[in-house]
């Protein structure tokens, strides 16, 4: 039988780290949405920076399931910086005069740059929310999170699942070449070779 | 290499969260970081166009 715990974090804990799971939501969402409406499928470093975030709200939906805890914390910093690893050697590739860099830019800037601050705004997030933070004793499952929470977290899975789905069309069970121009799976072009 | 493996180690840590299985998740996402390690070691060993 689930020994059920009362959740003893802090009030903010759990509607911030939503938030904060809702936001990755929207980054892997957007990113979805542009790789469809401009047929622009994702470069391995690209796809590394979706796994990465990925793996940070791990840490999230481990925060809002079981309470606040440092180790997950921990999971989604370290998350965090491996994506910020990631999207900061994409940029240095980019960054020589007359570059133009890979895919379309938004709003001026391309989307490993905008990978390379979602990373850190979220190690910021972490930051901010450590220094107020109560700790749960025991990790149990919580009750019910509410329907808000709920749909985030399982639409969290579903883009991760999403994602699994996608990269295996554009590179089937193989390395993805470094500057796709179409889905191996799909329709096999001379960039998915 | 194949490049969807961390999507479906993590896919299947969040699940395992999901279903209460809080250890369980743990060592997924463990093995979702090292597996993104090595594939960062695929993909981060070319020369940067930066040099002098």
């Amino acid at each position: 039988m689930a020994n059920y715990s009362t959740f003893q974090g802090h009030p903010l804990s759990r509607p911030l780290n939503c938030l904060a799971l809702a936001g990755l939501c929207g980054v892997l969402l957007f990113a979805f949405a542009w790789q469809i409406h401009f047929n622009e499928p994702p470069c391995p470093l690209c796809l590394l920076q979706r796994a990465a975030f990925a793996m940070a709200g791990v840490g999230l939906l481990l925060n809002i399931r079981f309470g606040a805890s440092p180790m997950h914390y921990g999971i989604t910093i370290i998350s965090a910086l491996g994506g910020l690893f990631a999207a900061g050697r994409q940029v240095l590739l980019h960054i020589a005069p007359g570059d133009a860099g890979f895919g379309g830019p938004f709003l001026g800037l391309h989307f490993y740059t905008w990978a390379f601050i979602a990373f850190a705004a979220l190690i910021v997030f972490c930051g901010v929310v450590l220094t107020f933070e109560r700790f749960t004793q025991h990790y149990a499952p919580l009750p019910r999170a509410g329907f808000a929470a709920a749909l985030v977290m399982w639409l969290f899975l579903l883009l991760t699942a999403a994602n699994a789905l996608s990269t295996t069309l554009e590179c089937g069970f193989g390395p993805c070449p470094d500057d796709p121009t179409g889905y191996l799976w799909l329709s096999p072009g001379p960039g998915t070779k | 290499m194949v490049m969807m493996l961390p999507f479906l180690t993590a896919a299947i840590a969040l699940w395992l969260a999901l279903m209460g299985k809080r250890g369980a998740c743990l060592w997924l996402w463990l093995l979702t970081l090292i597996i993104f390690a090595v594939w960062c070691h695929q993909h981060m060993t070319g020369t940067l166009p930066i040099s002098l």
